[in-house]
C-alpha cells in the first residue's frame, strides 16, 4: 500500500503549528477560566462521562464526576471535541480524502471484513483508553503534546508507557509485519 | 458558559482537528506504522510540537508572563499509561485523532467516543479503592527542582535528544511508503 504523503502537510508544519495552538491557547484558558493550564482531549471526554453519571442522581458526589462536570472548563473542552469533528470534515473535505469506512483497510487485510469482531475490538480498546487517560491524567495530547513540552515527570512516565503497551500491542495484533523486513 | 467559551472551544477544536487531519496524524496505517516502528512521520511530528512548544513555554515562563503546572508522579501514570498505549494499538488511534476521524466519515471512531467516555465512568465508579493504591506516593513533577538544578539544563539537553531522534528516523524512513 502507498500512502501520498505529497497530499499530507510536512510533519515540520504540522508540529510547528500545533506547538503555537498549545501555546497561544494557554493564555486564551487563563483569561477566560482563570486556569494554568494546557488544552486538552480527555477532559471533554470527562464532560460526556460526568453527563452520562449525572444521569444517576446517586453519583452527583463522586468527584471525579464533580470534577469533570462541574469544573468552568470542562464546557470550553467538550466544545474543543466538536470542534474537532469539523475541523476533520474540512480537511478532508479539502484535500478530497473524506472516505467513510465502517473498519479500517488495513485492518480489514488482517484480520477479516467481520464488522462485529473489529467493533468488539474497538469497544475494548477505547474502554482501555478511556479508562487509562483518565488514571493517568490526560491522553496523547495531554500528556506528550503538553506534558513532555513541560518536563513533567509525571507526564514523562505516562508518555513512555503509552508507547511501552502501544508498540506490544501493535506487534501481538501484526506479528508478521514490522521488525525486520 | 458564555458564547465565547462556545467559540473558543470550537475554534481550538477546528484548527487542532485541521493540522491533524491535513498533517495525516489521524491515518491508521500511520499510527500503527509508528507503533510497529516502520513509520515514523507522527513521531516527527510530535517531538517538533514537543520541542518547540518547550523551548516557548519556558521562555515565557522565566519572563513571567505564565505558570506552568506541572503533573505528579504517581502509580497511576505508569499504570494507565499502560492501559492507554494497548487501547490506543488495539484502536490505531488516540482520543485527539479519533474524533477528527469522525469528521473524515470513519464510523468505528463513533463507537470508541462512547467506549472512552465508559472508560472515564468505569474510572469514576472504582476512584475509591484506586486511591488506594494506585493514586499513593505522589511526588512533584518538577524534575529541576528534584535534581537541584536549573531548568535549562534539563531543556537544551532534552531539545538535543529529540532533535536527534527526529533526525534519525527522518533519515532512515521513508514518510511515503507503508508496510500494511
Amino acid at each position: 500500500m502507498h500512502i501520498d504523503n505529497s497530499k499530507e502537510w510536512h510533519w515540520f508544519k504540522g508540529g510547528i503549528f500545533v506547538s503555537l495552538l498549545s501555546v497561544v491557547t494557554y493564555f486564551i484558558f487563563a483569561a477566560l477560566a482563570g486556569r494554568n493550564y494546557p488544552f486538552g482531549i480527555t477532559a471533554g471526554f470527562g464532560y460526556l462521562a460526568a453527563a452520562f453519571g449525572g444521569l444517576f442522581g446517586a453519583l452527583n458526589d463522586n468527584p471525579v464526576i464533580k470534577r469533570f462536570g462541574e469544573k468552568p472548563d470542562a464546557f470550553i473542552e467538550f466544545f474543543i471535541l466538536v470542534g474537532l469533528v469539523i475541523g476533520g470534515y474540512t480537511a478532508s473535505k479539502l484535500t478530497q480524502t473524506f472516505s467513510p469506512e465502517n473498519i479500517p483497510a488495513a485492518w480489514e487485510k488482517h484480520h477479516g471484513k467481520s464488522v462485529v469482531k473489529r467493533y468488539l475490538f474497538v469497544l475494548a480498546g477505547s474502554i482501555l483508553l478511556g479508562f487509562g487517560a483518565a488514571l493517568s491524567g490526560g491522553c496523547t495530547t495531554g500528556n506528550i503534546l503538553q506534558g513532555w513540552a513541560h518536563l513533567s515527570l509525571g507526564s514523562i512516565v505516562a508518555g513512555a508507557s503509552f508507547f511501552v503497551s502501544g508498540i506490544i500491542t501493535a506487534k501481538l495484533l501484526y506479528p508478521n509485519l514490522g521488525g525486520k523486513k | 458558559m458564555t458564547p465565547i467559551n462556545i467559540l473558543f472551544g470550537l475554534a481550538v477544536g477546528f484548527i487542532f482537528g485541521y493540522i491533524l487531519t491535513r498533517t495525516g496524524i489521524t491515518k491508521y496505517p500511520r499510527v500503527m506504522g509508528m507503533l510497529l516502528l516502520k513509520d515514523f512521520k507522527i513521531l516527527k511530528f510530535m517531538l517538533t510540537a514537543v520541542t518547540s512548544s518547550m523551548i516557548l513555554f519556558y521562555l515565557l515562563g522565566d519572563m513571567g508572563m505564565l505558570t506552568l503546572t506541572l503533573k505528579t508522579l504517581d502509580w497511576g501514570k505508569l499504570v494507565g499509561g499502560l492501559s492507554f498505549g494497548t487501547g490506543m494499538a488495539i484502536l490505531g488511534y488516540c482520543p485527539g485523532t479519533m474524533i477528527a476521524r469522525i469528521g473524515e466519515g470513519k464510523r468505528d471512531a463513533i463507537l470508541a467516543l462512547f467506549g472512552t467516555a465508559l472508560g472515564i465512568f468505569i474510572y469514576a465508579l472504582l476512584i475509591k479503592p484506586l486511591k488506594g493504591f494506585m493514586l499513593t506516593g505522589e511526588m512533584t513533577g518538577d524534575m529541576s527542582v528534584l535534581l537541584g538544578i536549573n531548568h535549562w539544563f534539563l531543556i537544551i539537553p532534552a531539545a538535543v535528544v529529540f532533535t536527534g531522534i527526529i533526525y534519525f528516523v527522518n533519515k532512515k524512513f521513508s514518510d511515503d511508503t507503508t508496510i500494511f
